[in-house]
């Protein structure tokens, strides 16, 4: 399973990819969460704790051309060994680094180590049965700029707003110029079944998921906790296991069910 | 006044600049609503309408496919690329990711 999961700002990636990651790691899958947003979020909705520096900076060194590389020896598998951290349910989280309040410059080899691990992730047999869940950050950028080489499917977290449908409706044009990829929505903060008919009407296809409006997980991340923990019965989690069930399902050589 | 807008994904950025804009431009002022997100959804808030907001040009894309000069003024940027909205408030923005691979 190798999914990146996108979304306008506050339509609920995180959230979806911290329970998503925790589901599938109770379930007894290898996890690997990667978390490319330079704010913080992932680490919260996983439970997990959030490492006070970037530690993939110790990845990187300078060529001889001046620009940051894997130090030698470090490839996907030993960058994932050794500068990942753990999340609950065995899940490991690698992240790209979350920018300092001195602005980005500080993390760069932390962020050029990040992209090129991820661009050979795909590509390394170790991680064939591994569970790859990505947190992007808000909008269409990173997909633009092939930030989620790995995924071979988008999920795009969309809310029944103006703003969150047409941020969908870009994120969903630029994610799907990627052949091979399957590009599904996931209907998030439904209220009503009007909700979800509004958002299958303006993307012109049907929803992959709905996810409940669900007080859960305001309540949540109002102490900073994540959804899986502090509301273990709630509607919200139910739905993100029956997307896992349904993504399990779903074999990369298959048509995929979701956007059936 | 010069004013930025910022916080993380949906706390209410857009919706803060847009209904300030509107006040501002509703009390007699002149006002420029520049959208900096590559994600430019402030025509919404400003009250465009969701496909205006799509078909707005966008700075950056313009000047990339040479539909545009560059201006090295502010009244120039309004004139070559700006929309004019609700209340007299004009619309300036600034870039748009809808493809892949922008370059």
């Amino acid at each position: 399973m190798r999914v990146a999961i996108a979304g306008k700002g506050g339509a609920g990636k995180s959230v979806v990819t911290g329970t998503l990651a925790r589901v599938l790691g109770r379930r007894g899958e290898r996890v690997l969460a990667l978390d490319s947003d330079l704010l913080p979020g992932l680490t919260l909705s996983l439970g997990a704790d959030a490492p006070e520096r970037p530690p993939l900076l110790d990845a990187a060194e300078r060529g001889e051309d001046d620009r940051w590389r894997l130090k030698k020896g470090i490839g996907p598998v030993r960058a994932v060994q050794r500068f990942s951290t753990p999340a609950p349910d065995g899940v490991r989280v690698l992240q790209a680094g979350k920018a300092p309040p001195e602005g980005t410059q500080a993390i760069m080899p932390a962020l050029q180590a990040y992209y090129k691990v991820i661009h050979r992730l795909a590509r390394t047999p170790a991680f064939g049965e591994w569970a790859l869940i990505a947190d992007l950050p808000a909008g269409a950028r990173q997909l633009a700029y092939d930030w989620a080489p790995f995924a071979d499917t988008v999920l795009v977290v969309v809310e029944p707003t103006s703003q969150s449908l047409l941020t969908a409706r870009r994120i969903m044009r630029v994610a799907g110029a990627r052949p091979g990829v399957t590009v599904a929505a996931i209907a998030n903060k439904v209220k009503v079944p009007a909700d979800r008919e509004r958002i299958e009407t303006f993307l012109g296809e049907l929803v992959a998921a709905s996810l409940p409006a669900d007080p859960a997980v305001a309540a949540a991340e109002r102490i900073g906790a994540a959804v899986i923990d502090y509301a273990p019965r709630s509607p919200v989690l139910a739905a993100i296991e029956r997307l896992a069930d349904e993504l399990a399902e779903d074999g990369p050589s298959q048509r995929s069910r979701l956007t059936r | 006044m010069k004013i930025a807008v910022a916080g993380k994904g949906g706390v209410g950025k857009t919706t803060i600049a847009g209904t300030l804009a509107r006040t501002l431009a509703r009390r007699g002022n002149e006002v420029l609503a520049f959208d900096a997100d590559v994600n430019p959804m402030l025509g919404v808030s400003l009250g465009v309408g969701s496909e205006r907001t799509e078909q707005l040009v966008a700075v950056r894309q313009a000047l990339d496919e040479g539909e545009a000069e560059h201006q090295p003024t502010v009244e120039g940027m309004e004139q070559a690329f700006g929309a004019a909205g609700p209340d007299g408030v004009w619309l300036l923005v600034c870039s748009r990711i809808d493809r892949a691979d922008p370059g």
